[in-house]
């Protein structure tokens, strides 16, 4: 355009008489929408029945070959959840304060719990001695509660989790060893704690890899004849453990039904066989979970 | 005098998912681009200008872009004009809003003028303020550079790019004598945008002096 004016200022330095043609008409560039998401008249309504079945980013509309901005927002949002989440520290005494049997894996502080899963994995000495001393021996079930990767979602639903699977194992006859705290804990801490104890099956529950949106998700892991050494597909486990996927009080239920399951065949991970569990089936077949909706947590008009 | 005259575009396809023998062909990289979106238009050189700015307004990349020999009014079909230009990216949304660029670039900024009353001597005095990644690459400059990309027939621009060489403080990055594919004569200068304005503008007055008294003083 610049160059457009600069030719039309030295015509007219030029002395030029003859009648120049009308510039040629239409606007420049089409304005930007006033509402960045999409109407809902223009959203698809197969990609809006979709979106309200799942959390998942579908149906999100685009202005153009981008991102509307308050998806983006509400991507930047959901991030600095997860952000949160991997960053909280399990407080000193947590365990101890809820009653647990509190020990510490061999890492020292956050930083290397997140960047040392090795170390995670194995106890302190301190936690061992500990455990060799205070802890009930020989029992069914190990359960062990532990901060993971999210200690937000174990000091929010930890508890919950914890009681209501201890409850349905002892309701299934089942003998339920000392509830231990452990902090800075990867999941394998599981197999050395259960070693110590003698216990027939280890379970740890603990805050889950947090995603987007969902800082307080628990997983439980559970392993018949733990011992250092076993290795991920000697192991069952659930994920999705929180309130907009399987609360608590079923997941807690459905693991001591597991755990009973990995008593009776002798085996777990891969080996065992969970076809045979009509248990399972039912409360599989009753736990129907209504459609999920998106929780905003940026609201653009 | 110095009327615009519009270039015309002749044809503008896309093809979303391009066969990788015709990415090949034409400059793309099958690993990177799948959609290709072609013009032709029956002006070269503001068609480079638009392609450039295409690239300034989309992830698109300049693959391919050619002026045909002698012009035109020498096409090889009533759509071929004067140039073919095709630009490449992953994604046709991108090539849309490439072309869209283009088309807005060509409709209201880049044109020749004529530099005499009848309008057949074609001069294309015209400044950039911030140059796109396509002539970035071209003249060895920056993305964001200013420059005056200057064309008009052979002595009528060599004339007048001496004295906007003289005239502000610009240096040429390119200079393409004559004959070119369309046997024009052009040039690329650089330097901060003023410098390059006042360039143009020097330029496209030694045009229109030239076009005026096209035998000079010497034949009198």
């Amino acid at each position: 355009m610049r160059t457009r004016a600069l030719v039309e200022q030295l015509r007219a330095q030029l002395g030029a008489a003859d009648p120049l043609p009308p510039p040629p008409p239409a606007a420049l560039i089409t304005p930007p929408p006033k509402r960045v998401f999409p109407s809902p008249k223009r959203r698809s309504v197969m990609a809006q029945r979709a979106a309200d079945h799942t959390t998942a980013l579908v149906g999100i509309g685009r202005v153009g070959t981008r991102y509307a901005t308050d998806v983006v927002l509400q991507f930047q949002a959901e991030l600095a959840v997860a952000h949160g989440a991997v960053e909280a520290v399990l407080p000193e005494g947590w365990a101890a304060s809820m009653g647990l049997l509190g020990v510490q894996s061999k890492v020292q502080d956050q930083h290397q719990h997140l960047l040392r899963p090795d170390l995670g994995r194995r106890l302190s000495p301190e936690g061992r001695a500990l455990l060799e001393a205070r802890a009930i021996k020989g029992a069914d079930i190990q359960p062990i509660l532990a901060d993971g990767l999210s200690a937000i979602a174990t000091q929010g639903a930890g508890m919950a989790l914890l009681n209501a699977f201890m409850d349905q194992c002892r309701a299934l006859g089942m003998s339920v060893g000392t509830p231990v705290g452990a902090r800075f804990a990867r999941v394998w801490l599981e197999d050395e704690i259960g070693e110590i104890t003698g216990a027939k099956v280890s379970a740890i529950l603990l805050g889950e890899r947090p995603g987007l949106g969902t800082g307080d998700g628990l997983s439980a892991y559970l392993v018949y004849g733990p011992k250092v050494g076993r290795t991920d597909g000697d192991r069952n486990m659930m994920s999705n453990i929180h309130q907009r996927g399987t609360p608590p009080e079923q997941a807690g239920a459905r693991l001591a039904l597991l755990a009973k399951a990995m008593i009776d065949q002798g085996v777990s991970g891969v080996d065992l066989d969970l076809s045979q569990i009509a248990e399972l089936r039912e409360l599989a077949a009753q736990s129907y979970r209504a459609p999920q909706r998106r929780q905003r947590l940026v609201e653009v008009h | 005098m110095l009327a615009p005259l519009p270039p015309i575009i002749l044809a503008t396809r896309r093809i979303p998912n391009a066969d990788p023998a015709v990415l090949l062909a034409y400059g793309a990289d099958p690993a990177r681009h799948t959609a290709l979106g072609l013009l032709t238009c029956d002006q070269d050189d503001p068609t480079y200008v638009a392609l450039d700015e295409a690239t300034k307004h989309a992830a698109v990349e300049v693959v391919f872009a050619r002026s045909f020999y002698a012009g035109a009014a020498h096409g090889s079909g009533p759509f071929s004009g004067e140039i073919l230009g095709v630009i490449a990216a992953a994604d046709p949304e991108e090539i849309e809003e490439g072309l869209k660029a283009a088309r807005r670039c060509l409709e209201w900024d880049a044109c020749f003028y004529g530099a005499n009353d009848a309008g057949t001597v074609a001069v294309f005095p015209h400044v950039i303020p911030s140059i796109g990644a396509y002539l970035a690459a071209q003249s060895g400059l920056r993305v964001g550079d200013a420059m005056a990309y200057l064309v008009a027939p052979p002595l009528e621009g060599t004339i007048a790019l001496d004295v906007a060489l003289k005239a502000a403080d610009v240096r040429a990055v390119k200079i393409f004598p004559p004959p070119t594919e369309t046997n024009f004569t052009a040039a690329w200068l650089t330097g901060t945008q003023t410098a390059c304005e006042a360039a143009a503008v020097a330029y496209l007055a030694a045009v229109v002096d030239v076009a005026r008294d096209p035998l000079g003083g010497a034949f009198r």
